[in-house]
């Protein structure tokens, strides 16, 4: 049985039985290469669910739809590891419920999609401590040893070029999982504290803010990325500080939903190298 | 005998508009997204895209664009007006569903107030499109009433010769017509064939679509949560379409000195319709989206008759999660009645 079919029919087990409410996974988009987010309430309907190596959006901020998981039943949720790492964040930061979340856990391997083996956050404790493992071996990508190699002054010319292009769609917040804030600073308007205007000051403050606000938090799914219309390359700004927050304190956020925020959190025996 | 232009001349023909003072823009492409930009040459131009993943509206309709400044002294107050640049501009390379939305944000931009920041660039500008050979699956400009060689909001339209070597020249305007005096000696006469313009199938019945759009009973439709269940509420969608139009103005300074400006907005930001009182009006994507669909199909068009659409697919095609006008309508059109 294909990937795909095993979770089709444990899709429809699910809801027959009432066991879960909801199944948020992939179906089919408005041309054949493209994949869209789909709801399915009913086992009938299971049979769109669709799992291939085109299912790329990390789909765990659905999860927080207002209302979605106020009335205690389950949904399952089709994740990758990073998916399943934002999971374990999100409820390290107290915005879901894992107990409420059924994960059909899959990877891309080359040309076809695997399942992971396990059905709550905590199953896949194994395979994150392995993805954190090789993100420490994994060779960076050919623009980001560029980036490495210039300058501060070049380096943040090149971004300031990039940000030239920002539009303030806000897409990349929007597709962010990890930007549940139901306010977020910029659309706090009294006082304005950042600009809303796209000028080369009002998109350095936005990108830059989020940036920071995601170093420790970010899981690298690349939904940003994938979501800026203007093809601003943000993944890199991500693994960039996800890069210092696990070489200074050994931190992979998602590791399990105990985890403290790096952030948010101290030990004595925290560096404090950049203290003079 | 119909007039050409050869793609060999083309770039004698942005020379000489440039000798004449006129800036010339195009399609072209930077850091791998594609926008119209100042072009020096023949060369800089990408005439080979279907459409620019952004639109035309942003050499009218900047981002972001300052209006007034003001500075507070210890004996005087100081304000500046700031207007938009008077440079006199061709717009070479448009397509015609981007010409089209110009006319559609001309309605606007001059129902109850004039608005000059709008209008000086357009009255200055010259914009010269080519019919389309080629589409994609998210064109549907034959849907909204248009075609890939529609002639609406254009100063010049430009059909593609079947060799490839050039296109037949249509002056549609006074405008159109002094830019092309400027090139005369550059057009040839001949009758060469044009290649047939690209093949855009209907994908739904607008008038249909309008009609349910305009009945009070599907304001409170299932309808629109069902079909914007996925939409995570970003703007894409609305600041690469051509047609959407919705500004905030914002200050930017302190009690000393500072600028006003006129921002790009959207309907699909939360923010958007947030009262005073905390209350809002559209609380939830799916009101969001509705209004969205209504503004364009309904509301717009009762008001100027026209389409606040022109069938570009940007809306759809950008989108991250695969949402946009063309499937709602298709959806719409097929509804029980």
């Amino acid at each position: 049985m294909s990937i795909q079919e095993h979770y089709r029919s444990r899709a429809k087990e699910l809801l027959s039985a009432g066991t879960v409410k909801m199944v948020i996974g992939y179906g089919a988009g408005s041309t054949p290469d493209r994949r869209r987010p789909v709801f399915i309430t009913s086992p009938d309907e299971a049979d769109r669910l669709v799992l291939d190596t085109t299912c790329r959006t990390n789909l765990s901020g659905y999860l927080l739809r207002e209302g979605l998981l106020s009335d205690q039943k389950q949904v399952a949720v089709f994740l990758t590891v990073d998916g399943i790492r934002s999971l374990n964040v999100l409820a390290a930061e107290s915005q879901l419920d894992t107990s409420q979340v059924l994960v059909f856990g899959f990877g891309i391997e080359g040309d076809q999609a695997r399942a992971i083996e396990g059905e709550r956050a905590a199953d896949f404790k194994s395979v994150i401590a392995a993805a954190k493992e090789q993100r420490k071996s994994q060779p960076a990508d050919e623009l980001q040893e560029k980036l490495e190699a210039m300058t501060p002054k070049e380096r943040f010319s090149f971004w300031e070029g990039e940000f030239s292009r920002c539009i303030k769609c806000y897409a990349c917040r929007q597709a962010c999982p990890m930007c549940w804030c139901r306010r977020c600073v910029v659309d706090n308007n009294q006082p304005q504290w950042v600009n809303t205007s796209s000028h080369t000051l009002g998109n350095l403050e936005w990108n830059l803010l989020r940036a920071f606000h995601l170093a420790g938090r970010c899981v690298e799914c690349g939904n940003c990325s994938r979501a800026c219309p203007a093809d601003i390359p943000l993944h890199l700004l991500n693994r960039r500080m996800a890069d210092e927050v696990q070489a200074s304190f050994d931190h992979y956020p998602g590791m399990d939903e105990a985890q403290e925020p790096v952030l948010a959190s101290f030990r004595k025996d925290d560096p404090e190298t950049f203290i003079l | 005998m119909a007039t050409l232009l050869y793609s060999a001349n083309l770039n004698d023909c942005i020379a000489r508009w440039r000798e004449e003072g006129l800036m010339v823009f195009g399609p072209a492409t930077t850091g791998g997204v594609s926008g119209f930009q100042e072009v020096k040459d023949a060369g800089s131009l990408d005439l080979d895209l279907i459409l620019t993943r952004s639109t035309l509206k942003e050499l009218f309709f900047p981002r972001t664009e300052p209006m007034l400044g003001y500075r507070i002294g210890k004996q005087q107050i100081e304000t500046e007006e700031f207007r938009p640049p008077e440079g006199r501009r061709i717009i070479f390379g448009v397509r015609p569903c981007d010409a089209a939305g110009m006319q559609v944000d001309d309605a606007l931009f001059d129902w109850d107030y004039h608005d000059e920041y709008w209008f000086r660039r357009r009255d200055s500008s010259v914009i010269v499109s080519i019919a389309c050979t080629h589409a994609d699956d998210f064109c549907m400009c034959t849907s909204l009433n248009l075609s890939p060689d529609s002639t609406k909001g254009s100063d010049v339209l430009l059909r593609p010769l079947l060799a490839g070597n050039g296109w037949q020249v249509e002056a549609l305007t006074e405008r159109g017509e002094n830019a092309l005096a400027s090139i005369s000696s550059l057009l040839k006469e001949g009758g060469d064939p044009t290649a047939p313009v690209a093949d855009v199938p209907v994908k739904f019945d607008l008038e249909a679509c309008r009609s349910w759009l305009a009945d009070p009973e599907n304001f409170e439709s299932r309808f629109w949560k069902e079909i914007s269940e996925r939409c995570i509420g970003c703007g894409s969608c609305t600041y690469l379409c051509p047609t959407c139009h919705c500004f905030d103005i914002q200050d930017e300074g302190d009690t000393y000195k500072g600028i006003r400006r006129k921002n790009w907005d959207s309907c699909s930001f939360s923010l958007f319709t947030m009262h005073t009182s905390g209350h809002n009006p559209r609380a939830t994507q799916s009101a969001r989206w509705r209004q969205r669909i209504m503004h364009k199909f309904n509301y717009f068009s009762l008001k100027f008759n026209v389409n606040s659409c022109t069938g570009c697919g940007r809306c759809t095609r950008e989108c991250p999660v695969d949402m946009g006008v063309t499937e709602t309508l298709q959806a719409i059109s097929t509804l029980q009645r």
